[in-house]
């Protein structure tokens, strides 16, 4: 489903990524662990389209991405993206940012998702105006409403406790059971658990 | 809507620009129209009363010009003339009032001003205007070194004049050691006007004379009020713009983040654009509501201010309006729109980088 060929990247000069190739199978549950700093950001997001590699290609449905028509609702449609920082938009309550993530026809689909992540509560509420932990869950929610057929995660768990990052584990998980494709970077070594792949960086470069 | 939300929630940012934007509007408005109302009110002043005006020769201002009075017999035996008077017009303190407008006009002329109280003035008396007689509750008045009896007051809508005093032409030649600042011709048909000009012109060669309309069009002092009230208006209206202008790319670079998060969710350049497009439209066609407003009230408030005697007036012309509008709007949106289209074009990740950093 997702096919990366060759691909490095440089910030400026120095390069942080070499040559990297490597495949996810549609319904994979790929882990990408690595220390801080080898890399994992940089790759994660090259891979869902929001960086653009200094060199190589990426394929997603055999289809090389540069070439993608729209890319502004492939995006939409077909990614969910969970940032390392939550990145909620302060001025839409939690609903509000839900709601611009969602395409028109999967709206129906946001008080269920909060239900389920155990924040329906908070939707008129203000991203300032929550815990970390929480913040984390709404740009989960946000990143599954549209039912995307590939979701990224940088750091999901980066801000919750060992019994809140299992909960966000097991969702992923159920995603994948539901034929979706996940892939998470973190330090966490607990994903290991539900991961179907693993990908270790250092320094770059796949070990 | 999404761009109402976005101004909502940030009320510092959204008043200072809306602050800069209603500022920089006001002094355009008061500047542009305060001079405006200054040329449109002299302009009256002597365009109501005759038709042709003779000046001394090679001076451009009437408060330095004398002509001869005896002038006058001369021209109202030329044909086709109907009347003509002379007038002298200086400036000098006026009891306890450090500066004001001292008309000196002959009897004929007289009746142009409207008597409110008393008698018009004989030797050695003085009428005030309305404005400026709020200021005496005294039987006489210095001005200059002499003692004026006050026979009467008269208002006239010209604030020059409500807020100055009338005079015997005699009394002011003295006073301003003169025969005639100039005299005003009236023609019998305004066919006529031209060939009266080239008549007088004639009688002396001291003299310079003129329709007084186009004394009025080629009047220095209207140029340099009107230069200068350009070239600061110009400036006022340059820096209000370029201040809106960088306050909106500020604005829009300490949203890179937001806007990167909105690419990384799939929204479209478009989307971005189109709500930035907006929430500059509706701040900046507030401000710009909001300082009309104000330079409106501000305006009306003019003539009646103690401190300015009547003297300044504004006028507000719908070019002028329509003018500022147009750049305040067109400025706003060049200052908000293109950093928003360059950024726009970052891959989303780097935009929430550079806009977290
Ligand atoms: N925008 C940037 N400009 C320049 N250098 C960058 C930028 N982003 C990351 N880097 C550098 O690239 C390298 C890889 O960074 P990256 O964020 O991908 O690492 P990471 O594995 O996600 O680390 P962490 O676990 O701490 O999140 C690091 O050396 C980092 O300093
Ligand atoms: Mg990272």
């Amino acid at each position: 489903m997702i096919k990366a060929a060759n691909i490095s990247h440089f910030y400026g000069a120095e390069q942080v990524l070499f040559d990297l190739s490597f495949e996810i199978k549609s319904g994979e549950f790929l882990f990408l662990s690595g220390e801080s700093g080898s890399g994992k950001s940089t790759l994660l997001s090259i891979l869902s389209t929001l960086l653009k590699p200094s060199n190589g290609e990426l394929l997603i449905d055999g289809e090389s991405v540069e070439k993608i028509k729209n890319i502004d609702y492939f995006r939409q449609s077909k990614i969910g993206f969970v940032f390392q920082f939550h990145y909620l938009i302060n001025y839409l309550n939690i609903y509000e940012n839900i709601a611009l993530a969602a395409l028109e026809d999967k709206k129906q689909n946001i008080e269920k998702i909060l239900e389920e992540l155990g924040i329906l509560e908070l939707s008129s509420r203000y991203p300032n105006e929550i815990s970390g932990g929480q913040r984390q869950r709404v740009a989960l929610a946000r990143a599954l409403v549209n039912e995307p057929k590939i979701i990224f995660a940088d750091e999901p768990t980066g801000s919750l406790d060992s019994k809140n990052s299992q909960i966000v584990y097991s969702l992923l998980a159920e995603a994948v059971k539901r034929g979706t494709t996940v892939v998470v970077a973190s330090h966490d070594m607990q994903i290991e658990n539900y991961a179907t792949q693993i990908i270790r960086l250092k320094d770059g470069q796949i070990l | 809507m999404i761009s109402l939300k976005a101004l909502g929630k940030n009320p510092f940012k959204t008043l200072l620009i809306f602050s800069s934007i209603t500022i920089a509007v006001m002094a355009i408005f008061l500047i542009s129209s305060v001079s405006q109302g200054v040329i449109g009110m002299y302009s009256k002043m002597i365009k109501t009363d005759g038709d042709i005006i003779i000046t001394q020769k090679g001076i451009s201002d009437t408060f330095f010009s004398n002509v001869d009075i005896a002038l006058m017999q001369k021209i109202d035996a030329l044909q086709d003339v109907a009347s003509s008077y002379a007038m002298i017009v200086g400036a000098s303190p006026i009891g306890h009032i450090p500066i004001a407008g001292i008309y000196g006009t002959t009897q004929n002329h007289m009746s142009h001003y409207k008597l409110i109280k008393g008698k018009y003035p004989k030797e050695g008396e003085v009428i005030l205007g309305a404005n400026l007689a709020k200021q005496f509750a005294t039987v006489s008045v210095n001005i200059g070194s002499k003692s004026f009896g006050i026979s009467g007051v008269f208002s006239s809508e010209i604030g020059f004049e409500d807020g100055g005093a009338v005079m015997n032409i005699e009394d002011a030649g003295k006073l301003f050691n003169r025969s005639a600042s100039f005299i005003l011709v009236t023609s019998d048909s305004p066919n006529s006007t031209d060939d009266i000009v080239k008549k007088i012109a004639l009688l002396d060669d001291e003299i310079e004379v003129k329709t007084t309309q186009n004394f009025v069009k080629e009047y220095n002092q209207f140029k340099i009020i009107e230069n200068s009230s350009l070239v600061v208006s110009t400036l006022a209206f340059a820096m209000g713009l370029m201040g809106i202008a960088s306050v909106m790319s500020m604005i829009v670079n300490s949203r890179k983040e937001e806007f990167g998060i909105m690419r990384a969710l799939g929204k479209s350049r478009l989307f971005i654009i189109k709500n930035l497009f907006f929430e500059t439209l509706i701040m900046s066609v507030s401000a710009y509501l909001f300082a009309f407003l104000l330079s409106l009230g501000i305006l009306a408030m003019l003539p009646h201010i103690e401190m300015l005697h009547g003297y300044v007036n504004g006028t507000l012309s719908l070019s002028t309006a329509l003018y500022v509008f147009a750049s305040t709007l067109f400025m706003a949106l060049f200052g908000s729109l293109i950093p928003a289209w360059i950024a726009s074009k970052t891959d989303p990740i780097l935009l929430i980088n550079q806009g977290s950093a």
